[in-house]
């Protein structure tokens, strides 16, 4: 178990500069996940982080070792990739032993090692298959398997889940949260899917665009997002953002006024805005509630019955749209004119550089 | 055209049962006349090698009689015989069996191993030797007979097997060219994964990249020994020791010593053939099989 230290890594192919300055520090025990759509450096980064790639500038710590001049294997890393990449014409036990003979550990260790495995990871009556004739979760629990026997200082996975179904996904996801609580181990997990970032990271990276937009628990980031960026991509339905007629200052707090001149009071400082007056007004559909004595109106243009909820996309006034919530049971109807009644304490508000305000 | 060819038929075929009826009706005209085609290539194909079989089980003298015989009038087995006991066939097999062998085991390393480094490592002046080897495919063997005369003359390797196998392993570019297309196609996460596993380069080489085109490697080892064994013009300019001649060169020596006997030239032609023609029987299914295992794994 180590933390892991990244300080000014970069990392550009030909021209294309695909990290730039990245800096942070994953503790000892830590699950950190890299979030961010395809493209914004996140694998690059594990890549780095593994030593499958060079990096070009700053410096990788693991432990009290600085190893970005190291080999892969020097570095006491375990990764699983995206698929699997377990060797297809050796058996599971073949497959997990691999690693351990060629540094020729003696053969009971690495029996016991790879029986412990097996056993943790209910691989025992498979022991003796090839990959070929493994479904992809067992693959999955193989390619874990061969992690696990070599007892590193950190576990990185390269999007682990994306080539399972919708259900064995929700399952995996759980045992690796289980696994985690388990080995107590530093693990880096890369992934696009916000579900699984919030459901198992201690801390989730958010990137786009090659840089870090915010490092925060999955609540921070959720409930206090640092751009536009990271509020529209965490969340599901994603923010609504609406345009602003006018801000103003009401008890300190910031009063905004939306095109069609209904107001909402935020709990955001007016002290902390820019001056300039020109923001983006944000709000999740949880806080925007479909009832009969809210604010603002609008048509019902689409309704998603998802049974414990509904959802309204509300065509307002200035023909902007918002997602609003009603109960599971709702009545509503397209085409029906509905209330809208916005939590303006949830509310957040976006710059013009899409710098993110929050209530405090 | 097949409604011209059913319609007819079916007017024919109007008293028989329905099932003969049915079989009737499924022949597909076109597929009959690509039958008849095929079987009559077949037929054109496989005559001379029925004819030398047979007439090496002829008699001598019925052999030289004018006239065409489909089939012996007398049965001997005097041909064989007299190849098997009274030649050197015994030694020249094991010559052909050594030298192919070693000209195969080597062909495969060495094509393998310049595959794999030309597929995965890098080094200076690697692109300059994989077009070196692609442009050495272009060149045909006996053009460099010259030179392998030379240099074997100089090495005073004449009348050996290291003589008659060392210039066979250059015949190779077409391996390396297969070897290093399969090694290009393993994942490059696979490769990624052995490098974590610590796994150096030969170990990734021999228990990695090998195995997994394990059905390629068989292949290419069969096709090269299949080669080797047949190979003549070399091994005939590099032996004169009668001794130390491939089985395909010593047949020759049969026509030398005892005059023109077709059936002898015929039998030790034939038997001179039969292990090659062995091995490919053994081994066409595992051929196959292989390649498509190696497929497999790519998919």
């Amino acid at each position: 178990m180590a933390d892991i230290r990244l300080v000014n890594v970069s990392k550009h192919f030909g021209q294309v500069r695909v990290i730039e300055n990245v800096s942070m520090t994953i503790e000892s025990g830590e699950f950190m996940v890299f979030l961010g759509p395809s493209g914004c450096g996140k694998s690059t980064l594990l890549r780095m982080i593994a030593g499958l790639e060079d990096i070009d500038g700053g410096e990788i710590h693991i432990g009290d070792r600085r190893v970005d001049q190291l080999p892969p294997s020097d570095r006491q890393i375990a990764m699983v990739f995206q698929n699997y990449a377990l060797y297809p014409h050796m058996s599971v036990r073949e497959n997990m032993s691999f690693g351990l003979q060629n540094i020729r550990m003696p053969k009971d260790e690495i029996a016991r090692r790879v029986a412990a495995a097996a056993k943790t990871l209910e691989l025992e009556h498979l022991i003796d298959r090839k990959p070929g004739q493994l479904s992809g979760g067992q693959r999955q629990r193989v390619a874990i398997g061969r992690a696990i026997v070599r007892d590193p200082k950190a576990f990185l996975f390269d999007e682990p889940l994306s080539n399972l179904d919708a259900g064995l996904r929700v399952r995996t996801r759980i045992e690796f949260a289980q696994l985690h609580q388990r080995m107590k181990t530093t693990m880096i997990f890369v992934t696009h899917d916000q579900i699984e970032a919030m459901t198992l990271a201690d801390r989730i990276v958010v990137m786009n665009n090659r840089k870090i937009e915010q490092i925060g628990t999955p609540m921070e980031i959720y409930n206090r997002p640092a751009s536009r960026f990271v509020a529209a991509f965490v969340g599901s339905p994603s923010m609504n953002f609406l345009p602003v007629q006018k801000i103003s200052d009401r008890d300190g707090k910031v009063l905004v006024k939306l095109p069609d001149n209904s107001e909402i009071q935020t709990g955001i400082a007016a002290a902390r805005l820019p001056g300039d007056g020109n923001v983006t007004f944000g709000i999740r559909p949880e806080s925007v509630k479909v009832s009969a004595t809210g604010a603002i109106s609008g048509k019902a243009d689409v309704v998603e019955r998802l049974g414990e909820r509904t959802l309204a996309y509300v065509r307002l006034a200035d023909n902007s749209v918002v997602i609003a919530e009603d109960e599971g049971q709702s009545r509503l109807n397209v085409g029906d004119q509905v209330r809208l009644d916005i939590d303006g304490a949830a509310a957040h508000l976006f710059d013009a550089k899409d710098v993110a305000y929050s209530a405090a | 055209m097949s409604s011209v060819a059913t319609t007819p038929a079916a007017g024919e075929i109007a008293g028989l049962s329905p099932r003969k009826r049915k079989v009737i009706k499924a022949l597909d005209v076109f597929g009959l006349i690509a039958t008849v085609i095929t079987v009559l290539g077949a037929i054109f194909w496989a005559f001379p090698l029925y004819w030398a079989v047979v007439t090496t089980l002829k008699v001598e003298n019925d052999i030289v009689q004018p006239g065409i015989q489909l089939w012996p009038q007398r049965f001997t087995l005097d041909a064989y015989t007299h190849v098997l006991f009274n030649t050197k066939i015994g030694t020249w097999y094991i010559n052909s069996l050594v030298t192919a062998a070693s000209v195969t085991v080597g062909v495969v390393l060495i094509s393998s191993l310049a595959g794999y480094a030309i597929s995965q490592l890098n080094f200076p002046g690697r692109r300059i030797l994989w077009w070196i080897i692609l442009a050495s495919f272009m060149i045909p063997i006996p053009a460099l007979i010259v030179n392998h005369f030379v240099l074997i003359s100089q090495f005073k390797l004449f009348n050996s097997w290291l003589g008659v196998i060392l210039p066979q392993l250059v015949y190779g570019p077409v391996t390396v060219i297969i070897y290093k297309q399969f090694f290009d196609s393993v994942p490059r996460e696979l490769r990624e994964a052995a490098k974590l596993d610590n796994a150096n380069e030969f170990q990734m080489f021999f228990r990695l990249y090998l195995p997994m085109n394990w059905g390629i490697t068989t292949a290419l080892a069969i096709i090269t020994f299949i080669g080797a064994w047949n190979q003549f013009l070399w091994p005939f300019l590099s032996v004169t020791n009668e001794q130390m001649m491939n089985v395909t060169v010593g047949i020759t020596q049969v026509t030398d010593a005892f005059g023109v006997k077709y059936a002898r030239d015929l039998g030790s032609a034939i038997l001179a053939g039969l292990p090659v023609a062995i091995v490919y029987l053994i081994f066409q299914r595992r051929v196959t099989e292989a390649i498509m295992l190696s497929a497999g794994i790519k998919g």
